[in-house]
C-alpha cells in the first residue's frame, strides 16, 4: 500500500518530461544542471554542442508544474533569474514558445533544443532526459 | 574622456541597437540569428508627497519619473555574449533624460561546465552590489516602486551603477548549493553633480570637483538550496579624488568603502529579504575636511504573493549618516549653520501593491511614512533647512517591457 502511495505520487509530480533534440547524446541529467540550465547559466551541452532553452509562458500551466515540480523552483524565481541577466546583460531569456504545437516543433527541429512536455505527447523525432 | 567622446559613444551605441536590428532584419528576413535578442522597458511613475521634494515638485504631484531602456545582445559564438544597454532617466532635478551607456561589455566565458564556469568582462558593467543593484531602473525586477532607500539612495546612484573596466565572475554548482562570485575592477562615475554634492555639500562642491581613480566591487552570492534561500556579501573599495579649482589648495582623496550583506528566503507565496550595509567613509583634505565616517543602513522586507496578478509589499528602512550619532543631534548640535538633526538619519515604513496587468505590463501603488531626510534627492530639495522631517510619500507607477 505504501509503495502504491508513493509510486502514485511519484506519478502524479512527474506528469512532465524533459525532452530534447536526439542530438543531446546523454540519456539522464541531475535536477541541479536542469535548474542551471532553465536558469539560462549553463550554454554548454557536455559534448560542447549549444543549448537552446524554450519554454511556455510564465503563466501556462504546464510551466507553472514543470517548474515546481521538476526543477523544484517557483516560476517567479525563473523569471527573476531571467531577467537579471537580461537588464544586466549577463545572460539572455530563453525562447517562449505559444503552445504545446510549437514547442514539439521546436524540439524536434532544434539541434541542442530542451524543452518540456506533458508525459505521453513526446513523439518520435525527440527524445526524453531522465531526471536524476 | 572628454564630454564630446563620451556623448558620441552613447550615440553611437543608440545606433548600434537600431543597426542591428535594422540590418538584421533586412539581411536575415524572418530568420534573425536566433542569439540576437532585444529587449526594453518604459516607466512612468506618478509621486505626490506631503512635504520635501522626491523626484520633481512632488508636493504639488510631480510626473517627473520616467524610465525607458533598450538592451541588446548577442552570441557571436558559444562562450562569447556582447551586451549593451542604453538608459534615459528623468528623476528630478538630479537625472536628465539624456541617453546613458548603462551597461556594454563583451563577456566569455573561459571554463563552463556543469559543475563550474569561469569568465571575464570587459567594457561598462553593472556594479555586483546588493540583491537589486544589478537592474535598479528596471521597475520589473524592483520589489517596490522604489528600491529601499537605505541601501540604494539616488545621491551616489551613478557611482553605484557602473563602472568601465573588467569583471571576473566564477559559479560553482554543486548538489548542496551553488556559489557565484564576481570581482570588478574598474572606474566607477563620480563626476556629475549629485554624487558630487552628496560626497561634498554644497559648498565645497562650488570649490572643486570629484573624479574616479582605480576601485574594486566585489560580490559573493550563496545559494544553498536552489534559490529558495539567497545569501549575498557584497564590497567595494571606491578611490576618489578631490580636484580643487584653485591650484592653490591641495589635492584631497576619499575612500568609500560599502559593504552590504543580503539574505532572502523564497516560498511560493512569501519572499522575505533584508539587506544591512555599512558604510565606510575616510576623507583626507577635502578641501579642509580629513574625518572618518560610518553610516547604516538596513531593511526588512515582506513580499506576498495574493494571486498570479497581485503582490503586495510590506517594508521598513532604516538609513543612519553616522552610526555614532543616529539622532543627527551631534550633527546638528555642531553645526555653524544651524544644520537640522533630521537630515541625518530616514526611516521609512512602505506598503505597497503590484498589479500584473499582463506579462508585458505592470503597474504599482505605494504609501511611504518617513522620518528623516537623510537620502532625500539634494537636487530637488537645495535648501536644507525647509525639510520636513515627517513626511508622507504617495506613488503610482506604469511600467511596459518586451
Amino acid at each position: 500500500m505504501m509503495l502504491l502511495l508513493m509510486f502514485g505520487t511519484i506519478l502524479g509530480v512527474e506528469a512532465q518530461e524533459v525532452v530534447v533534440h536526439p542530438s543531446v547524446s546523454q540519456e539522464t541529467i541531475s535536477r541541479n544542471t536542469l535548474r542551471a540550465i532553465f536558469g539560462m547559466r549553463l550554454r554548454r551541452w557536455p559534448d560542447g554542442s549549444v543549448v537552446k532553452v524554450f519554454v511556455l509562458r510564465d503563466d501556462a500551466e504546464l510551466h507553472k508544474k514543470f517548474s515546481k515540480s521538476i526543477l523544484h523552483l517557483f516560476p517567479y524565481q525563473l523569471r527573476r533569474a531571467w531577467d537579471r541577466q537580461v537588464f544586466s546583460g549577463t545572460g539572455q531569456s530563453p525562447q517562449e514558445v505559444i503552445s504545446l504545437e510549437s514547442m514539439r516543433a521546436k524540439i524536434t527541429h532544434t539541434p541542442g533544443a530542451i524543452g518540456y512536455l506533458p508525459i505521453g505527447n513526446t513523439e518520435i523525432g525527440m527524445k526524453i532526459l531522465n531526471v536524476r | 574622456m572628454s564630454d564630446k567622446f563620451i556623448y558620441g559613444l552613447k550615440l553611437f551605441f543608440v545606433f548600434l541597437c537600431f543597426l542591428i536590428e535594422g540590418v538584421a532584419s533586412s539581411i536575415f528576413g524572418a530568420e534573425l540569428p536566433d542569439s540576437l535578442q532585444i529587449h526594453g522597458f518604459a516607466t512612468q511613475g506618478f509621486i505626490l508627497t506631503s512635504d520635501n521634494n522626491f523626484f520633481g515638485k512632488s508636493k504639488d504631484g510631480s510626473f517627473d519619473f520616467t524610465e525607458l531602456g533598450v538592451n541588446t545582445s548577442i552570441r557571436p559564438i558559444l562562450d562569447m555574449q556582447i551586451s549593451a544597454q542604453v538608459i534615459s532617466r528623468r528623476a528630478g532635478e538630479g537625472n536628465d533624460r539624456d541617453p546613458q551607456l548603462d551597461y556594454g561589455f563583451l563577456d566569455y566565458s573561459l571554463i563552463s561546465n556543469a559543475s563550474r564556469k569561469l569568465g571575464i568582462r570587459l567594457g561598462r558593467v553593472k556594479n555586483p552590489l546588493g540583491f537589486y543593484n544589478d537592474t535598479r531602473d528596471v521597475a520589473f525586477t524592483r520589489p517596490s516602486i522604489f528600491l529601499p532607500q537605505s541601501i540604494y539612495f539616488g545621491r551616489t546612484r551613478n557611482l553605484a551603477l557602473s563602472s568601465d573596466g573588467l569583471n571576473i565572475y566564477a559559479e560553482y554548482r554543486k548538489g548542496f548549493a551553488n556559489l557565484f562570485y564576481e570581482l570588478e575592477v574598474g572606474y566607477p562615475k563620480v563626476d556629475d553633480r549629485e554624487t558630487e554634492l552628496a560626497f561634498l555639500g554644497q559648498k565645497l562642491q562650488t570649490q572643486g570637483g570629484l573624479d574616479e581613480r582605480l576601485s574594486y566591487i566585489s560580490r559573493f552570492i550563496i545559494e544553498p538550496t536552489g534559490g529558495r534561500i539567497r545569501i549575498a556579501l557584497s564590497g567595494a573599495l571606491v578611490n576618489i579624488i578631490f580636484e580643487p579649482k584653485t591650484s592653490a589648495v591641495k589635492t584631497g582623496t576619499i575612500r568609500f568603502t560599502p559593504l552590504i550583506f543580503s539574505v532572502q528566503y523564497n516560498t511560493e507565496f512569501w519572499s522575505l529579504s533584508s539587506e544591512y550595509a555599512l558604510r565606510y567613509s575616510r576623507y583626507r583634505d577635502v578641501g579642509p575636511l580629513s574625518f572618518n565616517n560610518t553610516g547604516e543602513s538596513y531593511y526588512l522586507q515582506g513580499s506576498y504573493r495574493i494571486s498570479e496578478q497581485l503582490e503586495a509589499v510590506l517594508r521598513y528602512d532604516v538609513l543612519f549618516q553616522n552610526q555614532d550619532d543616529r539622532s543627527g543631534t551631534k550633527f546638528s548640535a555642531a553645526s555653524t549653520t544651524g544644520a537640522l538633526a533630521h537630515t541625518r538619519f530616514a526611516k521609512d515604513s512602505t506598503v505597497g501593491l503590484r498589479w500584473d496587468i499582463t506579462s508585458a505590463w505592470m503597474s504599482r501603488i505605494e504609501y511611504h511614512y518617513i522620518d528623516g531626510t537623510a537620502w532625500l534627492p539634494l537636487s530637488d530639495n537645495p535648501v536644507a533647512s525647509a525639510t520636513e522631517r515627517y513626511w508622507d510619500l504617495f506613488s503610482i507607477l506604469v511600467s511596459f517591457r518586451f
